[in-house]
């Protein structure tokens, strides 16, 4: 009746209503309660997007070879019908050929009754699934998978969005107190446990490896990683990171009452920081890649982007590039990466016990990493004559600025005299580049 | 099967890898402000 059978509704199941649900929670977080709106927004509409059958936008055509040689006994899926995972599709005399992806048949390459060799194609397939490329090729059809590939995969939109984030980054407060840049330190912490739980949970080292770095609290970081090491997974830790960056008001109190005292949580530090020369502002960017990247060369992407969009910022005489990175060119690269991430999350994909696993680790990775960097600045006053208020090692935890916002507001219900926002920045784009060489060290012995 | 001895080599080789290079600019960064400030303290003078 006027084609309804041919109709998204044929293929929508529960899984795809709610995960339309969830896409309009996160627009409804965004809109309502002001969570992370540019980042929010187009994730929960490309969620919703690819949940709506049919629809193509995220779409990947595979061919289906033949595993060994035989004859087609049966086709066992018509063209245009769903299937999941490991379903048979065709089978031989000599076995069965399973999909190896969820998604639909688009066309049966065979008939009953021919003769295969192995490595024929027998179907051409529909899938918005996320393959290892060179076990599975696939083409992408879509729009959004086309930017996905070619954005995301290609490892093209995160380093980018990382060089616009340099440039919106101010080094001086971490360049008057350097100390900080050892609680950015403290806080990768998170980064390592949440790697051991995801080993402890069954996770394999890859997919570890791009669980922990939630705990480095930088969207284009995590993103970056999981893209390399586990693109499946790309979905659920990427709406991990950058929701948990939302919630860091929610997250970072709670750690911060549990591991300081009263009097701690009151120790005033003086508003005024060292003045930062603009040389020193220069100065750092440069020296920073390049000691960085010699060690650890395999963040050269992120760690040369972030630096290079940061001297474009402090050098003086590249203001246009500045203005652009901080305004056009971030906000086109949020549209495009952020509705890719987004519907990289179809239901077959992200209704797993696995997502709500990942989901839970990210959450440890985050206020272990905050922990970390309290537990360190306590030990550091031990050391030192001039006391440092240790929420601000929280701020480790690179939701930048959010988390040194936070230990602001907690800092002044303490005690009204202290400005801590400041201190607190050091700490938290220090976490930034600690963020960056963690996920460097993974790429470089797993990538 | 996971390579545990493999995975804690990763873990404490890469924090302690984020550590060093974080204390290591921490480091350059104070010294290269020490030296700045000389230098401009000496143009001053002179």
């Amino acid at each position: 009746m006027f084609g309804l059978l041919e109709s998204g509704f044929q293929h929508l199941y529960w899984g795809n209503v709610l995960m339309l649900a969830v896409g309009g929670l996160l627009i409804y977080l965004a809109i309502a309660k002001k969570m992370e709106p540019l980042l929010l927004v187009p994730i929960g509409f490309g969620i919703i997007l690819v949940n709506l059958p049919l629809g193509g936008m995220m779409d990947y055509q595979m061919q289906l070879e033949s595993p060994s040689s035989g004859t087609v006994v049966s086709i066992d899926q018509e063209e245009g019908t769903r299937f999941d995972r490991d379903t048979i599709l065709i089978t031989l005399d000599t076995g069965p050929i399973e999909s190896p992806v969820f998604g639909r048949m688009e066309a049966s390459m065979v008939a009953v009754g021919d003769r295969i060799e192995e490595g024929d194609v027998v179907a051409q397939l529909i899938t918005q699934e996320q393959t290892n490329q060179e076990e599975y090729p696939t083409t992408p059809i879509g729009l959004l998978s086309r930017i996905f590939k070619y954005g995301v995969m290609w490892q093209i939109l995160p380093p980018l969005m990382f060089l616009c984030l340099g440039a919106m980054t101010d080094f001086g407060p971490m360049l008057a107190n350097p100390k900080t840049l050892l609680l950015g330190a403290a806080a990768q912490f998170g980064v390592y446990l949440a790697f051991f739980l995801a080993l402890i949970a069954g996770f394999s080292l890859p997919e570890a490896c791009s669980i922990g770095i939630i705990g480095g609290a930088e969207g284009p970081t995590t993103i970056y990683v999981t893209s390399v090491l586990a693109p499946h997974i790309i979905g659920a830790t990427a709406v991990a990171c950058y929701s948990y960056m939302a919630l860091v008001p929610v997250i970072l109190p709670p750690i911060i009452k549990l591991l300081t005292t009263k009097e701690e949580r009151k120790i005033y530090m003086k508003p005024q920081l060292r003045p930062v020369s603009k040389v020193e502002k220069i100065l750092f960017p440069l020296i920073a890649t390049i000691v960085v990247i010699l060690f650890v060369p395999s963040s050269a992407p992120l760690m040369g982007c972030f630096m290079v969009g940061n001297l474009f910022r402090e050098c003086g005489v590249t203001e246009r590039l500045s203005n652009t990175a901080q305004t056009g060119l971030v906000d086109t690269l949020t549209i495009f990466l952020t509705l890719a991430i987004g519907a990289s999350m179809p239901a077959e994909n992200f209704l797993q016990p696995r997502t709500l696993l990942i989901l839970v680790l990210g959450v440890v990775a985050f206020a272990s990493a905050a922990g970390a960097g309290v537990l360190l600045a306590k030990l550091m006053n031990v050391f030192s004559k001039e006391k440092i208020n240790p929420m601000i090692g929280a701020a480790g935890v690179s939701a930048v600025p959010m988390s040194a916002r936070v230990v602001q507001v907690l800092g002044q219900k303490e005690n009204p005299r202290n400005f801590l926002l400041m201190h607190a920045m050091g700490p938290n784009v220090a976490g930034a580049i600690g963020a960056a060489i963690a996920g460097g060290v993974f790429l470089g012995i797993l990538g | 099967m996971t390579d545990w001895s493999f995975a804690i080599q990763i873990a404490l080789g890469g924090f302690a890898l984020v550590f060093i290079l974080l204390a290591m600019l921490a480091g350059l960064v104070w010294t290269g402000a020490r030296i700045l400030s000389r230098i401009a303290k000496n143009k001053a003078e002179a």
